[in-house]
């Protein structure tokens, strides 16, 4: 399997990524390396082999219930956030085109 | 006389124990070393210097009152920049998280808390733990201690030459890949990646959820053990935490009745450096000479597990990393439309071996590709797993070298990101198949280091120490 650079540039807008032509160059020919190496498990005989799935012999769920935290905590998650209306996330809108 | 910072975690308790030296004493020791050498060495992102001064002036009041808080209290140790620790900045060696401060403490930093430990700082890595050299990270590589031309290895390389260059007693690396054995290996110290479900992740930033580990870094296996003996254990916080009786260390003084199997596809591959596979025979001769029976055995899809590897995590990175998308933390690029603040803050804020690896994800998970691509290295997975589980019947443990070279130049391998991948040959098939293995320093004649891989079953950690104290025990007496 060989990518084209269109290829790789839908890959990037997939994981919202603005590489920019120079990067997105270089990471189509690192991918000429990588994906030839990576496929020769397609060689392995995998027939009537399930996927595996549980890496360890782990415990079941635990109860979906909100536990209270303690102001410092809180405002340290608060702190955290790029913009701030208050106590509020601020974000772009989904549906507006901002002016520049 | 050892200097204080150069003890052992396992002397340092003894003498803190028995009134001869401080807390204090011993970690100002520490400071002291990272004030000497981290300058050109750059093993740590932060030092908290007043708080683990603090902290070590409780632990000895704690010890006086006779209230010890446990078996590291006063114990100056470092933790990996990707372990929440509250209050402090942390951010995985990435722009992206340039100045996010952690809003509660992992689990593990929980426990090290509770033991007493001291936590000196945080220590460097390859951003978001993808590399083997620790030049990745994005504010600038560590040094090897012995040759700053070299590299410590990575991703812990931070926790690899802070141990190394006796900047502190222990520390705590992660490992989805090889990312404490490696970088123990190339500055000889102890690393060991315990078994999948052992030491929960809560609080560690996900790399590959399915593969990460946390485990000790440090100058002895049974430092190790000690370590490992107070992070472990199940977590209502980590799902995955196993269901096991807990790890407690059992030390024999030879190796008599230990099977040990040589995988002759490990053995046998071309690239290893001379220097790595004599100082790894002599050491399988060592363990030979300690008792064990040594045979050689099949391992099948050796080859493939490096593959599978590198179609596994990348998927799991690609999920993992699209929470860094400017919105409740970190980088947010300002004024853009929706798609653009996503596509922007990301590509600015993260470096391009991580922007390699969602880009391979995304691939390997997209619609068409997947099954060829991620369910059949999941497949392969189970196979892998399977040769372990018959390997393990007729062997007690499996050795390997720990990687095919010593410390390479910084530079020689940034620009070929499969030459990079190769260097987790041996390191990468244990944590697809969940095991537990420790790098042991081998006896090098003055060389630079190398490191011997052990590999026990599933939680068996403790047959893995013992096996690598038993070898340190024969080089001493050398």
């Amino acid at each position: 399997m060989k990518l084209d650079k269109d290829q790789v540039a839908h890959l990037a807008k997939l994981a919202r990524l603005d590489l920019g032509e120079e990067k997105l160059e270089a990471m189509t020919k690192d991918f000429d390396s990588i994906l030839p190496y990576v496929e020769r498990i397609q060689a392995v005989d995998t027939t009537g082999v399930e996927p595996f799935a549980m890496p360890a012999k782990a415990q079941g769920w635990r109860q979906d219930r909100a536990v209270p935290i303690d102001d410092y905590t809180r405002e340290l998650i608060l702190s955290n956030f790029p913009e701030r209306s208050g106590d509020l996330l601020a974000a772009p809108g989904v549906f507006e085109t901002p002016k520049k | 006389m050892k200097l204080l910072n150069e003890l052992t975690i396992a002397e340092a308790r003894r003498l803190l124990d028995a009134g001869e030296i401080t807390a204090r004493a011993l970690t100002q020791a520490c400071l002291d070393q990272i004030r000497s050498l981290d300058g050109a060495l750059h093993a740590f992102l932060e030092v908290y210097e007043e708080d683990a001064l603090q902290e070590a002036d409780r632990s000895d009041a704690r010890r006086q009152a006779g209230q010890m808080a446990g078996v590291l209290d006063g114990i100056p140790l470092a933790i990996k920049d990707n372990m929440l620790l509250q209050g402090k900045t942390c951010t995985s060696g990435s722009k992206i998280l340039q100045g996010h401060v952690a809003a509660y403490d992992s689990t593990v930093v929980s426990k090290l808390k509770a033991s007493g430990a001291v936590i000196l700082g945080r220590a460097n890595m390859d951003e978001f733990a993808m590399g083997s050299s620790t030049e990745r990270s994005a504010y600038g590589p560590t040094k090897h201690p012995r040759d700053p031309e070299r590299v410590p290895g990575g991703s812990s390389g931070g926790s690899a030459v802070a141990v190394a260059a006796n900047m502190c007693l222990g520390a705590l690396g992660s490992d989805t890949g090889g990312s404490i054995r490696q970088p123990a290996a190339f500055c000889g110290v102890v690393g060991l990646k315990p078994t999948y479900g052992r030491v929960s992740r809560n609080g560690l930033m996900a790399m590959a959820s399915s593969l990460d580990q946390i485990g000790p870094m440090a100058k002895t296996a049974e430092d190790a053990a000690m370590i490992l003996h107070v992070i472990q254990g199940q977590d209502a916080n980590d799902q995955t935490t196993g269901e096991v009786e807990l790890f407690n260390p059992k030390w024999t003084e030879s190796l008599k009745g230990v099977r040990i199997g040589l995988p002759k596809q490990a053995w046998g591959m071309d690239g290893v450096q001379e220097a790595v596979r004599d100082a790894t025979l002599d050491a399988v001769n060592q363990l030979k000479n300690q008792g064990a029976e040594i045979v050689e055995i099949d391992l099948p899809y050796a080859d493939e597990a490096l593959a599978v590897y590198y179609v596994l995590m990348p998927c799991e990175v690609s999920a993992n990393l699209s929470r860094f998308d400017g919105m409740r933390y970190g980088l947010r690029q300002q004024s853009l439309s929706l798609f653009e603040t996503y596509a922007v803050s990301r590509a600015q804020g993260l470096g391009d071996e991580v922007m390699r690896r969602i880009l391979l994800g995304t691939f390997a998970l997209s619609s068409g590709y997947i099954d060829a691509y991620y369910v059949q290295a999941k497949k392969v997975q189970t196979l892998i797993r399977r040769g372990y589980e018959e390997a393990f019947k007729s062997v007690d443990l499996i050795v390997t070298p720990t990687t095919p070279t010593t410390a390479f130049k910084l530079g020689e391998k940034t620009n070929d990101p499969l030459a990079m991948y190769l260097e987790d040959i041996f390191t990468v098939s244990i944590n697809v198949a969940g095991l537990p293995a420790v790098s042991v320093p081998c006896d090098n004649n003055g060389g630079m280091p190398v490191g011997l891989q052990i590999i026990g079953p599933w939680f068996d950690e403790k047959s893995v120490l013992n096996a690598a104290r038993n070898y340190e025990l024969t080089v001493q007496k050398n």
